[in-house]
């Protein structure tokens, strides 16, 4: 068969051949599932592998590190005030006589509680509004982003600081509700606009086409495809409400003594160093970068991660 | 385009009317009753009374916020009687010393970043731009206090570099030349400016070196250095003229942290004393000022945009 | 031949990505002499841009060159030090890329991006080389060039930023021109204009062109020789007639074959290429097209064929069971006589056992109650009835965002499609097209007129009996990609209109679902999927099923297959048939492709400015158009035969299309009719019959309207 020139023969040979059998459509190629993709590009990530130890690391040391390294601290004791590390303060002591390792401990747990729960506040909120808003239109989205618009206008520290000054007896609750109330802001323009762009797209009039309902379209189409980017923007949430956490104790607007968070831990730096009690100041600033830091590197590949899903091919 | 703008200005003044509002709302939130917070404990229930009545605290709410506008529309920004002297000459006392940090920590970081962030986009993911991201994430989530302190720590009690507080000058031009004071509050300013600017601006580097017209001005023979110049930097740095726009709100309370930290005596340090002392008009008054100066700054990024953007300017 | 300007020896090109390498070019050879035009045509992703840029040596990230030579008028590029080729590139080779709106500088004048380029490489004065600027302006058909030299990319239409790229390009008067995909985004006029142009200059410069396409029409009407890819190599070379005609490669053959022509028949068959093309990161040992070519043998899967020449001069290709000329077009039977679906001939049945059975038994039908009910008759109405449609779009402008005009994106509309019929949209880009589509199902409101579906106005229907009827009324979608839910499985894809209309219990739903995939010609494993795991066509495949879940009676397809490659367009062309037969659909078929609508429409409405300007038989339209426009669109599109192609060397329309929001009075298409004259623009021409069912609205047609009384004489007339 070397020049046989008509397609019917060609079709012949491969109903006879079944041994060249194809299927119509091709092959269907591609990885398994979706979640292994994702979690491939995110180990991919020597970053956010570090990022996701890094937190692990602190959660770990923070709510279970008082259980194995057992300090005091509820009683000061000024006699103790400004040991240097040694065998028996890892980390000296501060000026309370508070172990100072110990009470890194202690003050990452209101720092992490906070973060995590002024964000998830952040996130119900800002999703709440900006899917409103992008899916009502109108009048309302006009209203409702003239509202963004102004509180994002003013310095969110000023908010925060003004809001804060009433209440005298902060509490992890407080703080968290306070950050969390004022920080919603941008992940509402980001769900607005995504659900703005998810509107148009082609899968959506398809379901239209259906006669799906709103209530349909909403649940089973918008919130599943906005939902990477709620979900990235609460790892940098956490990051900017720790950040924020930090200052607002730096200031002395942070909880309420004994009560106490890394930021407040700092407060009096400007008096240790001069005296030379560096280890008062340095491990407990360099606690705060690495979380923070560890929630952004963690962020950046997430949101690399959902943007390569949705780009692929 | 005359259009567009006369539009923005319209929409700028919802939002000022709107920031009046919400510091109106954060007055009765911080002091429900000002004539207590003025007279202190000690003054009587009748005394108080009669100072609200005299200021009209006791008009309907609706009265008392049109009161508020009709002041503020005529320069009126309230009365510090914590300090006996009017809010817009506390404003004016220390503003420039804010707008000397402020300004020229922005400048410098621009003049920075956007040429870091587009070397690091054009040599991506060599070891400079690695470095570079690796510092500028650091700093990036650092909190500005702690960078504040480190550079305190090391510059000015390790090594007596430079001094831990600002020019206590009160009049701006020895304020201005005592650089040496001044240098570490600039510095923690601009560090934490550079780390977000470059970052962004490398990534909306490579945006543009993604595009098609640099690989046409490649294809056309240019050398590197004019694809980069000619085609490059324009493009790439148009979305920074938003970013920095819309930057102005943490630029000012990066101010108040260094301020407080620094010991310069600026708006944000009288902010801070103000809110401490319970002096709630300055307070307040300043948080407008900060909130309008941001709708300012991004109208003026908005029509720098315009100009410099062919595409909005002619359409 | 002549000298050759360019010679490319054994060159192999590599993309190192980061888990794999892509062997994108691999062992290609031609050359082409001066005043010649060499076509690189093939699928995507066979590595013909690639190799257009390894001659600019402009490759993408990751990208080198990994062997071989390229020669330009003796000299090898290849080794040369970048400065030396920085001084090649824009001088002695210049290249048009595809997509103008990118490709220019949004924020630089045109004039210094042509003028930088000769400032360049010629020493010349500012003042000079925008002088020169401008002549490479006009040179490309601008007047008054000199006045736009300060004018910015986005004040320039589509087909307008084309030729200033053609200026960059020519300004240097180059040896050679790398057109990649030069009219691929543009509309069928403009692209009839812009090959044209091209084809001029060649001529006028005596410059080499390699022409980079995937459009075997294009490369049938300008090229000299043509060179098919696949997969990374070229598996055939030969002169453009020679190929055409006496092809020996299966996969020209196939190609060819799979391409709807004009002139086909429409109870044809298309001939399609079964599977997809190989992964370049892994390619197959042997011949490359062996996976999916039904002659291959242990031979090809094991041994890789080099190019053979052939008795005439030129004519290479690289097989073991060479074919000899162009496939014979299969007659598929009578679509009226059918009473099972049509024999999976030439391509392969459905996988597994399912497929099989679908393929030699009547196809699973789904549970007929919607059939029984549409099977009522309709009292002597056409199924479809689109009355005076009109959809108008308020344009924003000023202080206040008052609207100061209103687009007509669809103006005064009216035809009727019958029960089991496929009708045909055809127009250019902005003619409305899309928009009447999601009028007809529903996803956009009329602002007046009506949409009838069996008598019923479903735009006066509540939100609740719309719901019903939309499932008579389903929709396929243009972007495979963006029209299924990235989140969704596709068995969750295929099940949402069940649930949605709340159709089937969960087994019946599972079971309709398996039946779907397999009558597309799907795996059952497909289920699991998600979107993104599939090839474009697939893609396609799994939202025709979506489409058919309900067993509607309408599907509009908007663009079925544009965004599909030639090989795959087949397939799901002959899917959509077969599919239309067994389940007596009714199709409103949207495209700017002639050859597609045609082939699978029995009428033809043509649209241009949101007004149907031709409405009949397809025979009536193509055979014996009446209006100008449509005359001209059958004109420009391209055919691939060179015959037809080398013959039509005038451009049939000129122009570009005018401003929607301020439409040209009276006929909307005299700015760029040949025919047009002063009562054009004074009066809107009324729709007149030509035939029975042939309406057209023009005032000077091509053929003489039919006169009431008289219509014997007008049948013979034509």
């Amino acid at each position: 068969m070397t020049v046989s020139s008509s397609v019917g023969e060609l079709a012949d040979e491969a109903s006879i051949d079944p041994g060249v059998f194809l299927p119509d459509a091709g092959e269907v190629q591609g990885p398994k599932a979706t979640w292994r993709l994702a979690a491939r590009s995110f180990r991919d990530n020597r970053l956010a592998v570090v990022g996701t130890g890094i937190l692990v690391f602190f959660f770990l040391f923070c709510f279970v590190g008082p259980l194995i390294y057992h300090t005091n601290q509820i009683s000061t004791n000024i006699a103790n005030a400004y040991y240097p590390p040694s065998a028996k303060h890892l980390l000296g002591t501060d000026g309370n006589g508070f172990d100072e390792l110990g009470r890194i401990m202690v003050g990452g747990q209101a720092a992490l509680e906070i973060g995590l729960f002024s964000s998830f506040i952040a996130t119900v909120l800002g999703t709440l509004v900006g899917a409103v808003a992008g899916l009502l239109g109108g009048v309302v989205d006009a209203i409702l982003m003239r509202i963004v618009d102004v509180l994002l206008s003013v310095p969110l520290l000023f908010v925060i600081l003004i809001i804060g000054d009433r209440f005298s007896n902060a509490t992890v609750l407080s703080l968290s509700l306070i950050i969390g109330s004022f920080s919603w802001l941008v992940s509402a323009r980001l769900v607005r606009g995504e659900v703005l762009s998810l509107r148009e797209r082609d899968f959506i009039f398809a379901s239209r086409t259906m006669g799906a309902s709103r209530h349909h379209l909403i649940y089973k189409h918008l919130i599943p495809n906005a939902l990477g980017v709620v979900i990235v923007n609460i790892t940098f949430q956490v990051a900017d409400a720790i950040n924020l956490l930090a200052i607002l104790g730096f200031l002395g607007y942070g909880l309420q003594y004994p009560q106490v968070s890394w930021g407040d831990m700092l407060s009096g730096a400007l008096n240790y160093l001069p005296d030379g009690y560096w280890w008062v100041v340095y491990p407990v600033g360099i606690c705060l970068v690495l979380v923070v830091m560890a929630c952004n590197f963690v962020g950046d590949a997430l949101r690399d991660t959902v943007d390569v899903r949705l780009r692929r091919r | 385009m005359t259009a567009y703008l006369i539009r923005r200005v319209f929409i700028s003044l919802i939002v000022i009317l709107g920031i009046s509002l919400l510091t109106f709302v954060m007055t009765h939130w911080i002091a429900p009753n000002p004539g207590r917070a003025v007279l202190g404990l000690k003054a009587s229930p009748a005394a108080v009374a009669a100072w609200n009545r005299a200021h009209g605290y006791d008009n309907p709410v609706w009265a008392q916020y049109w009161g508020y506008l009709w002041k503020l529309l005529h320069g009126n920004l309230g009365y510090s009687y914590k300090l006996n002297q009017s809010v817009a000459s506390l404003i004016a006392e220390n503003a420039p010393h804010s707008l000397w940090l402020s300004g020229s920590s922005v400048v410098l970081s621009i003049l920075i970043a956007i040429p870091l962030g587009i070397f690091q986009a054009v040599k991506r993911n060599s070891v400079a731009d690695q470095t570079a991201t690796a510092v500028a994430f650091t700093a990036y989530s650092m909190p500005q206090n702690f960078l504040g302190i480190l550079l305190i720590g090391w510059l000015a009690i390790t090594w007596h570099i430079f001094p831990a507080e600002a020019s206590q000058s009160e009049k701006i031009i020895p304020y201005i030349l005592a650089w040496r004071a001044n240098f570490l509050p600039i510095a923690t300013l601009t560090i934490t400016a550079v780390a977000g600017y470059s970052r962004y601006q490398r990534s909306a580097a490579l945006d543009s070196l993604a595009q098609e017209y640099i690989r046409l001005a490649r294809a056309k023979g240019l050398t590197e250095r004019a694809v980069l110049f000619r085609h490059l930097t324009r493009n790439a740095i148009l979305p920074m003229v938003t970013l920095i726009g819309l930057s102005i709100p943490v630029l000012l309370g990066g101010n108040l942290i260094v301020e407080d930290l620094f010991n310069s005596h600026g708006l944000g340090l009288l902010f801070f004393n103000s809110l401490s002392n319970e002096d709630f008009p300055t307070v307040i008054a300043l948080t407008l000022i900060a909130g309008i100066a941001t709708v300012v700054g991004n109208f003026v990024a908005d029509v720098a945009l315009t100009v410099a953007d062919p595409r909005i300017r002619i359409s | 031949m002549s000298v050759p300007i360019l010679e490319v020896e054994s060159l192999s090109t590599e993309i190192q990505l980061s888990r794999s390498v892509v062997h994108a070019v691999g062992d290609v050879s031609f050359s082409i002499g001066e005043g010649e035009t060499l076509g690189l045509v093939g699928e995507s992703g066979c590595g013909k841009s690639i190799t257009g840029l390894s001659i600019m040596r402009l490759l993408p990230n990751g990208g080198h060159i990994t062997s071989g030579a390229i020669r330009l008028a003796g000299r090898e590029l290849v080794k040369l030090k970048e400065r030396e080729m920085r001084s090649v590139r824009g001088n002695e080779v210049a290249m048009v890329f595809q997509d103008s709106m990118t490709s220019l500088n949004p924020t630089m004048p045109i004039g210094r991006q042509i003028s930088e380029q000769i400032r360049r490489h010629r020493s010349v004065t500012k003042k000079e080389a925008l002088r020169q600027a401008a002549d490479s302006l006009s040179l490309v058909g601008f007047p008054r060039s000199d006045e736009r030299l300060g004018d910015y990319p986005h004040q320039f239409s589509g087909g307008q930023r084309q030729r200033i790229m053609i200026a960059i390009a020519l300004s240097c008067e180059p040896k050679l021109l790398i057109a990649d995909e030069p009219t691929t985004a543009l509309d069928v006029t403009i692209q009839a204009q812009i090959l044209g142009l091209l084809d001029d200059l060649k001529e006028r410069l005596g410059m080499a062109v390699l022409l980079v396409t995937h459009d075997m029409g294009v490369v049938a009407g300008r090229a000299d020789r043509v060179n098919v890819m696949y997969a990374g190599r070229i598996v055939e070379t030969a002169p453009t007639v020679e190929l055409f005609r006496h092809m020996h490669h299966p996969y020209t053959q196939a190609l060819l074959a799979s391409i709807p022509l004009l002139s086909q028949d429409r109870a044809e068959r298309l001939f399609s290429i079964p599977g997809i093309p190989p992964d370049l990161t892994t390619p197959p040992p042997g011949c490359r097209f062996a996976p999916r070519c039904s002659r291959a043998t242990d031979r090809c899967r094991e041994e890789e064929p080099t190019l053979q020449p052939t008795e005439v001069d030129g004519h290479l290709f690289a097989c073991w069971h060479p074919v000899d000329g162009p496939a014979a077009r299969i007659v598929a039977p009578d679509p009226g006589k059918l009473a099972t679906p049509a024999p999976e001939a030439p391509s392969a049945p459905p996988a597994g056992s399912e497929g099989a059975a679908a393929a030699g038994s009547p196809a699973p039908v789904r549970p007929p109650a919607a059939r029984v009910a549409a099977a009522e008759p309709d009292q002597g109405v056409p199924l479809l009835v689109i009355d005076s449609a009109v959809r108008a779009y308020p344009v924003k402008s000023g202080i206040l965002q008052r609207t100061v005009a209103t687009v007509k994106a669809v103006s005064d509309v009216s035809f009727s499609v019958e029960r089991g019929e496929t009708f045909g949209l055809v127009g250019e880009s902005g003619c409305g097209k899309t928009t009447l589509g999601k009028l007809i199902v529903g996803l956009e409101k009329l602002d007046a007129g009506r949409v009838a579906l069996r008598g019923t106005d479903i735009s006066k229907l509540s939100a609740r009996e719309l719901r019903s009827f939309r499932r008579d009324l389903q929709m396929m979608f243009q972007d495979p990609i963006a029209s299924l839910d990235p989140r969704m499985r596709v068995g969750a894809i295929l099940r949402e209109p069940m649930r949605v209309q709340g159709v089937g219990t969960a087994a019946s739903q599972r079971a309709v679902i398996t039946d779907l995939l397999s009558e597309v010609g799907l795996p059952a494993t497909a289920i699991e999927r998600f979107p993104h795991e599939f090839s474009g066509g697939q893609r396609q495949r799994i939202g025709l099923a979506r489409a058919l879940t309900l067993n509607p009676q309408v599907v509009v397809a908007d663009e079925p297959v544009s965004a599909l490659d030639v090989s795959i367009r087949s397939q799901v062309l002959n899917l959509m048939k077969r599919l239309q037969q067994v389940h007596s659909l009714t199709y409103v078929v949207i495209s700017h492709d002639l050859a597609v609508v045609k082939y699978l429409s029995d009428r033809i409405g043509v649209m241009y400015l949101g007004k149907l300007v031709e409405v009949g038989s397809v025979d009536d339209v193509y055979r014996r158009p009446v209006h100008h426009y449509t005359a001209g669109l059958i004109a420009t599109a391209p055919e691939p035969d060179p015959t037809i192609e080398k013959s039509k060397r005038k451009v049939a329309i000129k122009g570009e299309l005018p401003s929607p929001i301020n439409p040209p009075s009276g006929c909307r298409f005299r700015t760029r009719c040949p025919a047009a004259q002063e009562l054009c623009a004074e009066q809107e021409p009324p729709m007149r019959a030509f035939h029975d069912g042939h309406l057209a609205a023009c005032h000077f047609p091509l053929q003489e309207p039919m006169r009431p009384a008289d219509k014997e004489a007008q049948t013979a007339s034509v």
